[in-house]
């Protein structure tokens, strides 16, 4: 390890500290979440372990729970993660110094937080070791502060009664989700349209309904913006 | 309930979902990018796809909507709890609460 990587290290994870803390409670629903959904244990460090990402696994949940079809599951996942790739691109420069095993792990390791809290000096400071670093010490210590919590969730989940519904709390951790997001029109518009299309048309033939909501709700935020955007230029 | 072994094919499955869009450009380095309208839609899938699968969760009971069951007075406490505060704690206790509360 170069001293610019270490230097980079240090000041990344400092960055970092604060959002790591907010990954707790996230953590310990998604434990929590995913013992309600009948997982042991070992089936819920599993999930954690093989998908790391909280959306994906809180968003895919309800389905693995009601049974729906593989592909359903996959698209599913697919869809929420889709952001990753936007900010795959974006972190493509920066991390270009590393080897490919680095790459593949600095990928692995993408997290929403890290991302937006690191993105800026990632793009300005012109050391390659030093950005390695600077991406790859919080993104590992948020990883481990995650798995932790995690762990604690699911330990928690086994003393509490399954009468207390602890699987809503997957629905809530989603909502949390949203609520930010709804402050920018089109996305609330995007939103709304998956929303109630999903619930409309719930009666088509291998969940089709939850698929079409999703791409048509994708259509209405970008149309929405598109709109908005030209009321602006008049 | 129980699961089989395809439930770790199922982990799997969404694993590479999850990490194939985190690793793409960061592993092919420079080699190519994203057109800018696809990355402008691609910032309204999340979102669409969130709420297509939580409304129906917090809607429905037994398949069919209902406007007064306790899923939704939890889930508009939960929301007005991340409106409201900037405590990563209060929108579990709100929602929980009031789902306890309402049965």
């Amino acid at each position: 390890m170069s001293p610019s990587f270490k230097a980079g290290a240090r000041e990344g994870f400092r960055v970092c500290l604060p959002v790591s803390v907010g990954l707790v409670p996230w953590a310990l629903v998604t434990g929590l979440a995913m013992v309600s959904a009948g997982f042991t244990p070992v089936q819920a460090m599993g999930m954690s372990f093989i998908v790391f990402g909280a959306t994906a696994q809180l968003g895919t949940l309800p389905l693995i729970v009601i049974g729906a079809p593989w592909w359903l599951i996959l698209a599913t996942a697919l869809v929420v993660n889709l952001r990753f790739l936007i900010f795959s691109a974006a972190l493509a420069g920066p991390l270009a110094g590393g080897t490919l095993l680095q790459r593949w792990l600095c990928g692995y390791l993408l997290t929403d937080g890290v991302f937006a809290t690191c993105l800026e000096r990632l793009r300005s400071d012109a050391d390659p070791a030093w950005r390695l670093g600077y991406y790859l010490a919080p993104s590992l210590w948020c990883a481990l502060v995650w798995q932790s919590s995690t762990l604690t969730g699911v330990l928690a989940a086994g003393a509490i009664p399954r009468g207390w519904s602890l699987e809503f709390m997957a629905s809530i951790a989603l909502l949390v989700l949203l609520v930010p997001m709804a402050r920018v029109r089109p996305m609330l518009v995007a939103m709304l349209t998956g929303g109630v299309l999903s619930v409309l048309l719930r009666g088509l033939p291998l969940r089709l309904g939850v698929m079409v909501a999703i791409v048509a709700g994708i259509a209405a935020g970008f149309a929405t913006e598109h709109l908005q955007k030209k009321a602006e230029a008049r | 309930m129980n699961y089989d072994a395809s439930l770790w094919l199922t982990f799997i499955l969404i694993g590479l979902a999850t990490l194939l869009p985190r690793s793409s450009f960061i592993v092919l380095g420079q080699r190519a990018s994203l057109p800018e309208a696809v990355q402008k839609a691609l910032r309204y899938a999340p979102a669409a796809a969130l709420a297509a699968i939580v409304v129906p969760d917090v809607v429905l009971v037994n398949g069919a909507p209902d406007v007064f069951n306790p899923k939704l007075g939890a889930a508009i406490a939960a929301v007005l709890a991340v409106s409201l505060s900037r405590n990563p704690w209060l929108p579990f206790i709100a929602g929980m609460a009031v789902l306890w509360g309402l049965r």
